[in-house]
This record gives C-alpha cells, structure tokens and sequence, in this order.
C-alpha cells in the first residue's frame, strides 16, 4: 500500500504476467538501465526498489518482479497482497501471453487491492512485425478495465520509464482519498494494519 | 572382439573420447539400431493413432519424422526387416533373474562375445540372418520359460498403447499390456531398450567442454531417432506413470513421447507380475528404473558406474525436483493420472542438468556430506555467531555459502538440515542465474526435512560467488530477512570474512604437496595455511622439510578424500598433477565412487579397509567410526608406504580440522 509522508511516498509494486513476456527485463531496464537478450527464468519472486522524484514528491517503489511459470500462480497472492500498483505484462508477438494477462486482470480485480493502480503493458514493442496483439484491442479492454496502457520495449527502452513514472504520478493522486484530513475508514485501518505487517 | 577391446581401451584411456576404430563400430551400431526402429515405428505409429485424441500436433509431426528418418536410411524393404528382428532378439541373449529380496532384479544380459558377434553380422552380410532365423526359436522358448515362470499372463488381449495414456496407473489392471502374446510384447519391449542402449554407448559426443551444461537444455533438437542422442553415455529421463515424458536430459521431451511411453511399458509390465524393475544390463549397458509413485526415472548409462552409485543419482534427481515443486505433486496425478507436469517445471532444465553434471563432479553426491570453504577459526566463527544471532530470530536456516562451499551455517533449535538438502538447495540457487541479479525470495521445499511443504528461501548475493540463503517458514516475512541479511552483511564486512572468503577462494584447499613430511617434527604441526605461507617464502629450494619434489606429495599420493561420520562433512585434496586434466579428474572420480560403492555393498560388506592396485592408480580405503578415507596414490606406490603417508594424512588433517571443518555444527545434532 502506499504511505504518504513528508512527500515521501513508498509503494509496494507487482508485475505479473505469463513467463517469457518481459517483467524481469522491464525492470531491469528501469532499475539497472540494463537488458539481456537471453533473460533466464525468474525464481520465485526478485525484487527491486527505485526512489523516484514525481512533482517535488519522491516516490520509493518496492518492486516484486514475479515469476511467470505455473507452478508460481498459486503463490502469486503471496507477492500481489498489499501492493498499491501493479504492472501486467504481455508479450505482443504471443497471443496466449495476453489471454494470460487478462486472467491475472481478473484476479487483481478478485482479490487484490480496490484502489490499485494497475498498467497494461506489451512488451517487446520493437518486433512489431511479429505482433499478434493490436494494440487497439489492448486499448480498449484496459479502458474498459480502468486499466492504462503502454506499448513498451525493454530492449530498446521505449516507454519504460513512462511507464514506471506514469505509474508513480498516478500513485499520490489516488492516495489523498482515502485520508481525508485524518479520518480513517474501518475497513481501510484494517487493510493498512495488514500491509504495514508485511511491508514495513 | 578386437572392436570391444578398441571400444574399452578407449574408455580407459580418457573417459569419453573414442578411438576412430569405435567410428565404424558406432555406424554399425546405428545401423543395427535403425534396423530396430524401422520394426518399431508401426507399432508406435499405432500407438501414437490410439493415443490421438490427447496428443497435439507435435507428436504426429514427430511420428512423422520419425518414419521419414527409418525411410532415409534405407530399410525400405519389409521382410529384410523381419529378418532383422529376428536376428536381433535371437544374438542377444535375455535372462531373467528373479532376485532373493521381495522385489525381484530383472537382469537382461548379454555377452559380450555375443554382441560383437551381432554387430559383424548386421553390418553388412546378410547371410547371417539364416543362423539368427535358427536360434530365434530358441532365444523365443528361453524368454517364454522365463517369463511363465514368473506367472505373467502370457493372454492378455489388449494393445500396448492403452496402458499408456488411457490405463493411467500401470498396475491397474494385467490385460493393459501384451498385443498378441505377453511374452513377445516385453521380449519387444526389452528390445526396443536393448537396442537404443547399445547404440548409445559408443558415443564419442558428451564431452563439449566443462560449462556447457549450464546452458539448460542440451541439444533439444535430438530425439530418440538422432544418431547423436543415441551415442550419449548416460541418459536420464523422468516420465509420469502415464508414460508422459517429465524431462530428459538430451533431446526435446515431448519429441521422445514415443520412448517415455516404451520405458513406462517396462515398468508395468514388470509391476503386472506383482514385482518390481531394477535394473536391465544390456552389453555395457545398465537400464536402472527408480519408480516414485507416479514418477518413473530412468538412467540408462554405459559409463560403468556401479548400479547403487546411478540408483543415488536417480534418488537425487527425484529430490531436486521435490525440492522444486514437493511431494504434493502426487496429489494432482490422484486427480488426473495424465496430469502433465512439463509446463510446472518450466524454465528449471538447468537445475537438472546441473544435478547431472555434478554427479560427475561432486563427491557430495554420493558421499551425503557436504564440504566447507577452509578459513580461520575466528573468520568462521565469527560469521557463524551472526548467523546463530539471526537464527535465534527466528530464521529457520540461515546458510553462508561460497559455490558449492559452505562458510558457516546454523538452525533454528531442533532443525537437522540435511547434506542431501544443502546439495541440492546450493545446486538450485547456483544453477539458476535470476539470483544473482536481485534479492530473491522463493518457495522451496527440503526433501529430506519435509517433503511435503514449502519453505520461503530469502537468497542474496554478497559476492561473486558468495551468498546467503535465509530459510522460513513464514511466507510474510521477506522484510524482516532482508534486515536479517543488512545486519549479517554488516558484520560480515566488518569482520572481514567476505575479503578471508575471497582469499580462500585464491588460495585453494589441502594440497598433497603440503602434507607435513615427518610428524615427529613439531613445525609440521602449523596449519596448512602457515605453512603455504612458509613454502612460499622458500619457494625455489626443493628440500623442504621433508617434501616431495616430484609429482604429488609423498610416497606417491596423488589425491585424498576425507569423510568425518560425525560432522557429515568432507574434505578433499585440490587436484594436482597428474591428476589436472579433467578427464583425469573425472576418471579418479569414478574410481573413488566404485570403491565408495564396494565399501558400503551391503552384501559383500561393509569394509574396513581396502587397497586396490590397477594400471592408474593404487587407491586405497579406510573406514573407521569416525572417518572415510579414500586416497589415490601412484600405481607404482608401495603398500606399506601408502599405509604410513595415509596415517600422517588423518593426523595432519586432525591438526587443521578447525579450519577445515564447521566444527560449530554439532549444535545441530547431526
């Protein structure tokens, strides 16, 4: 969840998608600045954390870079619970990685934070040629989802940290609701005693 | 013979690489094998026909390659195949052995003489094919004596295929396998192994240089058609009891549908009679079958380690996997027992052939001891103090590792972490490249602590090479190990134990050159790492105290191998010449696990002690309550000197044992 504090924001962030789509790359490129053309697989789950500056606000993102196999799905609450925003990357030249990518919307939208801010991103936008996924198509399901959308490469870096930053600006502006001068809703005190237990 | 002979001295001479004589004998092999497969391909096209509605389009596309390979190499001529068949089943002589323990050992062998004699006759005269017509009937009488004395239902009316993928579990029923007569579908199906294996096994191809291991899967474009996958020295394969392909180590595993399901045949044709595979010997062939509830493994490997040694590597591969996903996997096979498990161990081909590579390596895999990076007393005490600190916080492991070496470990009160478990957690985290990018934190499971639940393994780099693995049982707590791996890293920093770490590393382990010449003289009490110290200094005058200055340390040791029983740890010399070629290094590593074997061979044993002389080395064994000592010694080395230089070896290493051993483990009541 995010925390709001001298205008220091830390926010738990999550990406998910189907393996071989690109999240460990993409995050890679957005922390390290680096990319490997041969990415080996996620274990568990890796994570990352990058102090953004956002509107004279700092943004401290913990980032859970997921593993996509199978035999993760079922931990994948583990890693999501808690988190304010959430990245669900697709693979553009992969139809199934975007079948994919709509389950794991559906999940979030189940069992994950209410207020979460969450990115629809495809992946690998520099082999367009190979694209079976429109991008029209991803448009108009994420906004039917409240979802934003990016094309992205971590190969070439294209739209990765927009993507991040888009992220981290949307971040403050969802916060301010739920404090609304000091008041705390029940259900919401409930929610952040949990999150402030696992992410201290 | 002359070829068997060429064949074995080329096996002695390095391990793998082949005479050019073996050449022409693999062709011929090969050929002999095609021959094999080309009878095969109806009966597994049938298969693959029955099977079709729960295979995808990538099997009959194999299936398809696989006749276009039989047609390519020439066999296009039906009864010069019968003729073939024939004369294969009837040249290798099948014996079947019922064993004195519960689960009987089926043994197939077949003489050497004899498969020599097969191989001149399928290579190029077909004449011979009217002497195989005359014995087939003989080898047919033979192989039905055997298996009706095994009570197996020689009637069982229904094809092979359907014990595949529609019998589910192969026990379930006895009319699962057999098309027209029972005995003739296993003397197939052994065969069909039989052939596969001797083609394999002159195979000149393994060894593409040290790392190449490391790359996941190897040759995925083989299948069981691809001369290349038939010469490989050892195989292993893991298949469901459905006969799904789980993994193998060459080759694409849904390419080889078709052979999981033969091997899977094996197993249940056996488990029909009430008993249990072993192990099939075929020429220099050894089949051996490990079956885990619904998951079959098999090793098929000519490189001449002993059965109990590949049945330990079987178990560990089990274990690995275990490690990755626990034994609930059981559960989903009790739900659908053509459950496939590929797309759950996806991206983890790496950990395995990593295992694989290990068991031709690593003495850890057979000694279930594991080995420690040498420093200090101080540095490893005070990196143990910090991980005890943190494991009083409730960590359940907290382990300090440099590769495959361990720094310190400690556990929680009562948690007995198990060498087996540390192999091949260390094998996981090594194998797999995404730890080093990040912190990471994954479920794993301990196989030997409780093989049916998750642990969360919080693992950090600290180093190159080293890193720390933080184990618990609390899957919320990522934030609090990752202060527990601040404040260790803190330490360890100050303490300088990371830079004593990198400069052990450097400096290596015991070397025999070093071991103190005359234990009567008291500067040779100083630890190994003092005394490297001193032989620098003096480096350049040859007469050290009592040093040899020739190959190897004294009276011709060559390289030692130390197991304490008590601490379940081992230690072992660096390899120095001549041992320093890798083909060296992997030959003494197969010799000291046959002596490992024949010392621990619970019918002939165990012993106390052993010496054995060959054209390589005199080895030489001691077991005591307390330690395991195997040491390789010039082959011209006299038997009461490598009694005596043994002796001062386990005196020097009583000297230097705390810097050698965790000593702190006790602790953990091993």
């Amino acid at each position: 969840m995010a925390t709001v504090g001298n205008k220091n924001v830390q926010a738990k962030l999550v990406l998910l998608g189907d393996m071989g789509a690109g999240k460990s790359s993409l995050v890679l490129r957005f922390v390290k600045g680096q990319f490997f053309a041969y990415q080996e697989s996620t274990i568990g789950a890796a994570f990352f954390s990058q102090t953004l500056a956002v509107n004279e606000t700092s943004v401290k993102l913990e980032i859970w870079d997921t593993a996509g196999q199978e035999r993760y799905h079922s931990l994948a609450p583990m890693y999501y619970r808690g988190a304010a925003a959430a990245i669900i990357v697709y693979d553009i030249t992969n139809l199934d990685s975007f079948v994919r990518a709509k389950k794991w919307v559906q999940e979030l939208q189940k069992q994950g934070n209410p207020n979460m801010v969450m990115a629809l991103a495809g992946n690998k936008s520099d082999m367009i040629e190979k694209s079976k996924v429109s991008p029209e198509e991803a448009k108009v399901y994420a906004q039917e989802n409240g979802l934003f959308f990016m094309e992205t490469s971590a190969k070439t870096a294209q739209n990765v940290n927009e993507l991040f930053y888009e992220i981290a600006r949307r971040l403050p502006k969802a916060e301010p609701v739920q404090h609304p001068a000091g008041m705390v809703l029940a259900d919401r005190s409930a929610e952040r005693a949990r999150s402030s237990s696992c992410c201290s | 013979m002359e070829t068997d002979s060429a064949r074995e001295s080329g096996e002695e001479e390095n391990g793998f690489t082949q005479p050019e004589i073996g050449d022409d004998d693999i062709d011929n092999v090969a050929e002999d094998f095609r021959d094999g497969l080309g009878l095969l391909s109806p009966k597994e096209k049938t298969m693959e026909e029955r099977r079709n509605g729960t295979l995808d389009s990538d099997n009959d596309s194999d299936d398809n390659s696989r006749i276009r390979t039989v047609d390519e190499n020439g066999n296009a001529d039906d009864s010069s195949r019968i003729e073939v068949e024939e004369g294969q089943s009837d040249s290798s002589r099948i014996e079947v052995e019922e064993g004195q323990s519960d689960s009987s050992r089926i043994e197939v062998e077949e003489g050497q003489a004899d498969s020599n004699r097969q191989i001149a006759e399928f290579s190029s005269e077909n004449n011979n094919f009217v002497e195989g017509h005359k014995e087939i009937s003989e080898a047919r009488e033979h192989l039905e004596d055997d298996f009706s004395e095994q009570e197996i239902e020689v009637e069982a009316p229904t094809s092979p295929s359907s014990s595949g993928y529609a019998g589910g579990r192969g026990s379930s029923s006895a009319a699962s396998i057999g098309s027209a007569s029972g005995s003739e579908e296993i003397r197939d199906a052994l065969r069909s192994g039989d052939g596969v294996t001797e083609c394999f096994g002159n195979g000149n191809g393994e060894h593409r240089g040290q790392a190449s291991w490391a790359h996941g899967k190897r040759y995925s474009n083989e299948d069981e058609t691809s001369i290349s996958w038939r010469k490989r020295k050892k195989h292993f394969f893991v298949l469901s009891h459905s006969g799904k392909p789980i993994y193998s180590r060459y080759g694409d595993e849904h390419k080889l549908a078709g052979f999981s399901a033969t091997l899977q045949a094996i197993v249940s044709f056996v488990e029909n009679g009430g008993d249990h595979i072993k192990l099939v010997r075929a020429g220099n062939h050894q089949i051996i079958f490990l079956v885990k509830g619904p998951i079959y493994l098999v090793c098929i490997s000519c490189t001449e380690e002993p059965f109990q040694a590949l049945k330990g590597q079987l178990e560990l591969l089990y274990d690995q996997m275990l490690l990755i996903l626990t034994k609930s996997i059981d559960k989903c096979f009790e739900k659908n027992s053509k459950f496939d498990m590929t797309p759950l161990l996806g991206g983890t081909d790496v950990v395995f052939s990593s295992l694989i590579h290990a068991f031709s390596w690593n003495p850890a895999t057979y000694l279930h001891a594991y080995t420690c990076l040498p420093l200090r007393h101080s540095t490893r005490q005070a990196a143990g103090a910090i991980l005890q600190d943190v494991a009083d916080s409730g960590v359940l492991f907290a382990i300090l590792m440099c590769r495959h070496k361990v720094i310190s470990l400690f556990g929680a009160q009562k948690a007995i972490l198990h060498p087996d478990d540390m192999l091949l957690l260390s094998n996981f985290v090594l194998s797999s490249e995404s730890f080093r990018t990040s912190e990471s934190f994954s479920p794993i499971c301990l196989p030997q602590f409780n093989p049916m639940a998750f642990l969360y393994a919080y693992v950090q780099y600290l180093g190159v090479d080293t890193y720390l693995m933080l184990l618990t049982t609390d899957s919320d707590s990522f934030f609090h190990l990752k202060e527990c791996r601040i404040r260790i890293e803190n330490v360890l920093v100050k303490s300088n134990v990371l830079s004593e770490v990198q400069r052990s590393m450097l400096d290596g382990c015991l070397r025999v050159e070093d071991l103190p010449g005359d234990p009567t003289l008291p500067s040779d009490s100083l630890s190994f790492r003092l005394r490297r110290d001193k032989n620098l200094q003096v480096a350049g005058s040859s007469t050290g105290t009592g040093r040899n200055t020739g190959i190897g340390g004294p009276a011709g040791l060559w390289h030692f191998m130390y197991r304490s029983n008590y601490l379940d740890q081992y230690v072992a010399s660096e390899f120095s010449p001549p041992i320093n070629s890798r083909n060296a290094q992997k030959r003494l590593f197969r010799a000291y696990q046959k002596l490992h074997t024949s010392m621990h061979d619970k019918d002939v044993g165990p012993h106390k002690m052993q010496y054995r002389k060959d054209e390589n080395y005199v080895l030489l064994c001691w077991i005591t309550q307390e330690f395991e000592l195997y040491a390789a010694f010039d082959p011209l080395a006299e038997k009461s000197s490598a009694i005596t230089v043994c002796n001062r070896v386990c005196q020097w290493l009583r000297d230097v044992e705390s810097e050698i051993f965790l000593l702190e483990a006790s602790p953990l009541s091993w």
